[in-house]
């Protein structure tokens, strides 16, 4: 990595700071009022949840949208870099200023639901699957967003995206493979799972790829 | 020995829905400074986008600092300070942020310059973008161009949204960076009075083609507007060179784009004065009679 990747990755971290550590918190106060009863647990997870993918949506709209909006994108391409780095450094500054709160968020629910007594662990691997959704519809609304220019396709991406979160909530767990073991006592990792995660992994390596191939090869850059 | 030109286009070619930059062939020199004076849209911004790498040509070749764009532009804009008018700083960081920012990645920048710019465009480096004035954000977009000591400037109407006062700071600061003869600046505006004063070379642009580029003072000398009061019953014969003509009973108004005494000496004694133009006038004359000749 060079000199110059390092300063505009840390560039993002730095605009983004407020933003990062703001959803950090919040999400983390999420697993506070989870860890407080069963009763709370929905509303604290469905705090986390609204916020990690909130803040997904949001990073992406500030660092990619705005910067096009606002013409500070112009000021960066005064920059010695080509359209390729740009868009290279777009993709790993924005995932790595992601993977941060999203590490934290993920641990601290694989966690709870781990310690806490009243949580039947056969959760875990539905938890799983769902910080892995997160990260990979993440991964769509950053390669949406570095692919678009327009405010009115970033708003169906938008909204798209968070349809995705109810789809996967009611689609992926009323898996019958899934769904039976949920309240198991102990997390059952069967191919059910497996085939979901790698359907995860599978969308994160393409969405993240496809940038270098259209998005870094555009021909005008405004 | 030839020396490396600092920009090179040579008939170039980028075509929109609406607009077609057409054949566009332009020089800047070492040492230079070229002012690109032309109305609004004419094609001046398309054509800067071109030479810094925003824009891919659909046809010809463009070369900056012998570099070929787009395709080397990272290692050319090493040495271009490129600033826009509607370039904009990140809001929510300060004027400080952006100059270590800036600093680190041109090894070639001038921390005591940079000190020198912010006192004398009275900028404050503890203070948010956000919180500045258009001028004042217009000066510290500037101010991180020129303390890269960038090897070519390329301004697109960088003085559009300042004061007179502040107009004349940051004019005064080009002509400065004109010391080092190794440097050049092409300039982009719609303000002749500010190309007029710095620029040595101009290039006329309109409607998506170049009408013409010479030096400054090439233009001065070659254009001129002569009154003239006919005798009764005559009238002025056509004339080469002679790119308008106004008719107002026994009086007319010439303008030649080749004055000469030879022309003057033709003319005898009917002529009753001889105007210099303004590099204003010549630049709406020459766009009409381009205009008028191709029929637009």
């Amino acid at each position: 990595m060079n000199m110059l990747t390092r300063k505009l990755i840390a560039k993002e971290f730095y605009l983004n700071r407020w933003l990062i550590a703001g959803s950090t918190l919040a999400g983390l106060a999420g697993l506070l009022i989870a860890a407080e009863g069963e009763v709370r647990f929905n509303i604290g997870m469905l705090t986390w949840l609204t916020t990690i993918v909130a803040f997904g949506v949001v990073l992406a709209m500030l660092s990619i949208g705005n910067e096009r909006k606002e013409r500070t994108l112009q000021f960066v391409l005064s920059l010695p870099l080509a359209h390729g780095d740009y868009v290279r450094i777009k993709v790993i500054g924005l995932l790595l200023c992601f993977l941060v709160p999203w590490a934290i968020l993920s641990a601290g629910a694989v966690t709870l639901i781990s310690v806490m007594p009243n949580l039947p662990d056969g959760l875990l691997p539905f938890a799983v699957l769902l910080c892995g959704f997160c990260l990979a519809n993440y991964s769509v609304v950053l390669c949406g967003a570095l692919h678009t220019a327009t405010e009115g396709l970033i708003t169906i991406l938008i909204i798209v995206t968070n349809m995705n979160v109810t789809l996967f909530i009611f689609m992926v767990g009323a898996l019958p493979s899934l769904n039976s073991h949920l309240r198991a006592p102990a997390p059952v990792w069967n191919s059910t799972f497996w085939t979901v995660l790698a359907v995860e992994l599978a969308t994160l390596v393409i969405t993240l790829s496809l940038p270098y191939f259209v998005a870094a090869r555009r021909r005008d850059f405004n | 020995m030839t020396t490396t030109k600092h920009i090179e286009m040579h008939g170039v070619r980028k075509a929109f829905r609406f607009f077609t930059l057409e054949d566009l062939s332009l020089e800047l020199a070492p040492g230079q400074i070229m002012g690109f004076v032309g109305p609004n849209g004419a094609g001046k911004s398309t054509s800067i986008r071109l030479m810094t790498g925003l824009l891919t040509p659909d046809a010809g070749e463009v070369r900056v600092l012998g570099h070929a764009m787009p395709e080397s532009q990272a290692v050319a804009k090493r040495d271009i300070g490129f600033v826009s008018d509607e370039m904009r700083l990140f809001a929510h960081a300060t004027l400080g942020w952006h100059m270590r920012f800036v600093a680190s990645i041109y090894p070639g920048w001038d921390a005591k310059y940079a000190q020198t710019l912010v006192k004398r465009f009275n900028l404050r480096p503890e203070q948010n973008v956000s919180g500045l004035s258009s001028g004042e954000h217009a000066k510290a977009v500037l101010l991180l161009a020129l303390a890269r000591r960038p090897r070519l400037l390329i301004l697109d109407e960088p003085t559009s949204g300042l004061d007179p006062v502040a107009r004349h700071e940051v004019l005064t600061e080009f002509m400065d960076v004109l010391r080092d003869e190794d440097r050049s600046i092409l300039f982009s505006s719609h303000n002749t009075v500010d190309v007029e004063r710095i620029s040595d070379r101009i290039a006329f642009i309109d409607r998506g083609r170049l009408i013409e580029s010479s030096d400054k003072e090439d233009f001065l000398e070659r254009w001129r507007r002569i009154q003239l009061q006919m005798p009764a019953g005559t009238t002025v014969p056509d004339l080469p060179h002679v790119v308008s003509r106004v008719v107002d009973g026994q009086f007319v108004t010439l303008t030649t784009n080749r004055f000469s005494q030879d022309l003057l000496a033709f003319l005898g004694s009917n002529v009753r004065e001889v105007h210099r133009m303004s590099l204003e006038e010549i630049f709406v004359a020459n766009v009409m009679y381009h205009r008028e000749t191709r029929g637009q």
